[in-house]
């Protein structure tokens, strides 16, 4: 702690308390928001800590001045909060700022116009941010940690404030994104179902800023993979990988992490160089066992990573992958018939196929083979039928092998044209 | 304002070997929040000499498997009942009640006429024992007013419910009245358990009994008595289902309450598996959480488990349709229990069977049925009686055999849901 005289701590406390007062009467939130931020770590506000701790009784210049009383309700808690941060006491800190928070929505109901909302915006960041240490600081102390959770209840009251009409709507977004880093921190990702609905039901989604639609893409992008609906997750998570910042690589990893799953899904495969660049190695052998029709490799590929694909949730996805592996090696298969004998190329041995499987060190008898062969002409992934009598597959002179999904076979724009149709 | 645990003269247990801050958060929804005991202290049998210090004793598991300190599953669902039905800040109780049922319960039952056939001394329905009567379930209690007489202690409960999983097999009530006498009396058991916040390994032995009952009555209530093509769930199978449920999202709890580092819970791979079963269904009765972000909490050794790997097969299989690999794995290595939650799914994978070869196979070479019954692996009359139900004929080819032409347009699922089909595999016999 710095050395401070009692003079200086006493300036310091009033300067702060005329910035205080001056950025609500100026409607000046890019000053508001700087003073309201204790994460920061900015050196004004440690200096202002220091001030604090050293003259003790800032409560009473507050309630000296009528310009300053008025705040008095956020700032007496603010103040407090401040102390707290800079002596390590997380908790108390995260309390006190709670109290200073709630103080302030109440006045942010009031002032009429939006001039306040990106002050706001840095209100809730900090809850988010200070209920997460003062976890960490109740659970290392034995405790059970709950700040995060009573975080939570606190930003939906502050989502209810924004979700009315009128010009403070937009900035439920960002709230929604603070309150969905909550939900997946904690696990309890079923209470965003609320939130959802909620922005549902605005009926002009571009009208909120940009950065705030490429985190709630995300977020509920990734909710859709969770719940495997792939085409609102294709949709949203390409959303958020168009619209995200293209410097900002950390981003684009995120998005790209559970947008590879889902693309595969549907049969689009991304380039090698692309997971490369993002490094997210763990799907190459995914990719390459799609492309190659190689069931081991894909099998060898999800053991090596499971553990972070159940950790992210993608492992069930992923899992899926095989039906279109068996595609893919059959069409291999075919290929080389075709090669060798053009005219009896649309009748696959199933014994070939128990074959090639072997060779891919996969033991499957041939009721096994037939079964497959069964299931990937009903879902249409192969045309034709099976002779049951004779063991073999015939397949469709046209189009034997489908395209996974027709309305996705052509290439996406998206990841700067990394991508290729299967 | 925080609540000192030293100033009730309880000290915080030490938090052992890992410090990283694996805890349990509590759920909102509980008032109380279940306890903790360090491995280190021995665990108190005695149930009269436990004293909880109700909400004040929150510590951690020092070790939990969740590394990011995370309530897996939500509440207790025994502790969610009371809790629920609870008011206030109220320290958990320690039970004196030496009966399977209160001395003044059983009284006024008695008076009011109101005994389970179970529970009548001699057939008199006015007239109860103490070995006989059983507490009921009374959703209306506040624990405010109840007292302690009125609640059972842990070892009375152990053996309630002990003498209550008895009567499954010894009673000569038909079963639907046996599963809902012991549906409501182990109801009540989970409300006195967590009335006196009893958390420990022997609540988890308990739970453990409690889902294998709602496991097996899965079983025996699929066909109601009815006969066996009366087919309608019935409602005492979906309540079932819906306190199955509840009861392994409870257990799961418990297993993360009392986890520590380098030991394992016998049994948890298996009841884990059942999670991953009931998700088979299109609407899983395990409601909130989607089977993805599950995985994400439970233990890496569960997962690698025996159980968790047949039943993540089992999932595997039935997602893809590889309906040859999934009744031959269910064949090979389904325990009892997974046998119990799979029963309703296995006749769906033959149908989807039966509609592959239907619909792929080819028109000149139907399949015997003689293939097809081992494959599906059911009795040869029964496979018959089956595509029947499916809407195919069985035809009588050349030699006499019987054979399942391929092609038919008549497939369809049947509306009524499935009869009771036998599950006929080679080799086992304790189907």
């Amino acid at each position: 702690m710095a050395y401070m005289s009692m003079g200086e701590a006493h300036r310091r406390i009033t300067d702060y308390l005329n910035h205080f007062s001056d950025a609500v009467y100026d409607q000046d939130a890019a000053s508001l928001k700087l003073i309201l931020s204790l994460s920061s770590n900015s050196p004004s506000q440690l200096s202002l800590a220091d001030a604090l701790n050293i003259f003790q009784d800032a409560n009473r210049l507050i309630k000296q001045s009528d310009k300053h009383s008025q705040f008095g309700e956020i700032v007496v808690p603010l103040f407090r909060s401040l102390q707290n941060y800079r002596l390590g006491n997380l908790v108390d800190a995260y309390n006190a700022y709670e109290k200073a928070a709630n103080a302030f929505i109440q006045e942010f109901r009031n002032w009429d116009s939006a001039w306040a909302l990106e002050a706001l915006y840095v209100i809730a960041y900090e809850i988010r941010v200070l209920a997460e240490r003062a976890d960490r600081e109740l659970a290392s102390g034995g405790k059970s940690p709950e700040k995060l959770k009573g975080a939570g209840s606190f930003l939906m009251k502050v989502f209810g404030v924004l979700a009315g009409k009128g010009p403070k709507r937009v900035g439920a977004l960002y709230v929604t994104c603070q309150l969905f880093k909550i939900y997946f921190k904690l696990g309890t990702v079923h209470l965003c179902r609320s939130v959802i609905r909620s922005i549902e039901t605005v009926r002009d989604f571009e009208e909120f800023p940009k950065r705030d639609k490429v985190t709630y893409m995300y977020y509920t992008g990734r909710l859709d993979v969770f719940n495997e609906n792939f085409s609102a997750a294709d949709h949203k998570l390409s959303y958020a990988l168009t619209h995200c910042n293209p410097q900002s690589e950390a981003n684009i990893r995120m998005i790209l992490k559970y947008l590879i799953p889902v693309k595969l899904s549907i049969g689009i495969l991304p380039q090698d160089c692309l997971l490369q660049k993002y490094n997210l190695v763990e799907y190459r052998n995914v990719v390459l066992a799609l492309r190659r029709g190689d069931l081991r490799l894909l099998r060898t590929a999800l053991e090596e990573h499971e553990d972070r694909f159940l950790r992210s949730g993608v492992y069930l996805v992923l899992e899926k992958l095989e039906l279109q592996v068996y595609q893919r090696l059959l069409k291999k298969i075919y290929i080389i018939q075709k090669q060798r004998d053009p005219s009896r190329a649309h009748q696959m041995k199933l014994e070939v196929i128990v074959r090639a499987l072997k060779w891919l060190k996969i033991d499957m008898d041939l009721d096994e083979v037939e079964c497959i062969v069964a299931i990937l002409i009903y879902k249409n992934l192969v045309k034709g039928y099976f002779a049951h009598k004779s063991k073999v597959v015939v397949l469709s002179k046209q189009d034997p092998f489908p395209k996974l999904n027709a309305e996705n076979a052509d290439s996406h724009s998206l990841a700067k044209g990394h991508y290729e149709a299967h | 304002m925080e609540r000192d645990p030293r100033r009730r003269g309880h000290r915080p247990l030490p938090s052992s070997s890992s410090s990283s801050g694996r805890t349990v958060i509590p759920d909102s929804r509980s008032n109380f929040v279940p306890s903790r005991r360090s491995h280190g202290e021995a665990w108190n049998r005695n149930a009269s000499s436990f004293h909880s210090r109700g909400r004040s004793s929150r510590n951690p598991p020092p070790g939990s498997a969740n590394s990011d300190g995370r309530d897996p599953s939500g509440t207790v669902s025994g502790l969610e009942e009371a809790a629920e039905e609870s008011s206030g800040d109220v320290p958990s109780l320690v039970g004196t009640c030496p009966f399977m049922c209160p001395a003044s319960e059983m009284a006024q039952r008695e008076r009011l006429r109101d005994l389970a056939v179970f529970e009548r001394l001699h057939g008199n329905p006015k007239k109860t024992s103490p070995d006989l009567a059983v507490k009921k379930f009374c959703r209306t209690i506040s624990t405010k007013d109840v007292k302690s007489s009125d609640v059972r202690p842990l070892s009375v409960l152990e053996n309630t419910l002990d003498y209550l999983l008895n009567l499954m097999d010894s009673s000569g009530e038909p079963f639907e009245v046996v599963h809902d006498f012991i549906f409501d009396r182990t109801r009540s058991i989970r409300q006195d358990l967590s009335m006196q916040n009893i958390v420990d390994r022997k609540a988890i032995s308990m739970f453990e009994k409690m889902v294998k009952f709602h496991v097996i009555s899965h079983h025996k209530l699929q066909f109601s008595s009815e006969g066996t093509h009366h087919l309608e769930v019935s409602s005492s199978h979906h309540l079932n289902m819906e306190q199955l449920a509840k009861t392994l999202t409870s257990l799961y709890h418990l297993y993360e309450l009392n986890r520590v580092p380098d030991s394992a819970f016998e049994n948890e791979p298996e009841f884990r598996s059942l999670y991953v079963l009931l998700c088979l269904n299109y609407e899983s009765p395990m409601k909130g959480e989607s089977l993805a972000l599950w995985f994400r909490h439970v233990p890496a050794s569960v997962i690698r488990s025996k159980e968790m790997i047949f039943a993540r097969t089992v999932l595997r299989c039935f997602r893809f349709g590889n309906y040859k690999r999934f009744l031959d794995t269910v064949a090979a290595e389904a325990s009892f229990l997974q046998f119990c939650i799979l029963e309703s799914h296995i006749n769906e994978v033959r149908a989807l069977a039966v509609s592959c070869i239907n619909s792929s196979g080819y028109k000149l070479h139907p399949f015997s049925l003689a293939n097809l019954s081992s494959l599906l692996m059911m009795k040869e009359s029964e496979a018959e009686s089956f595509c029947n139900a499916c809407g195919l004929e069985i035809s009588i080819d050349n030699h006499g055999n019987k054979m399942l032409p391929t092609k038919q347009s008549t497939f369809s699922r049947p509306k009524a849901g499935f009869g009771n089909y036998g599950f006929l595999c080679p080799g086992r016999t304790d189907k």
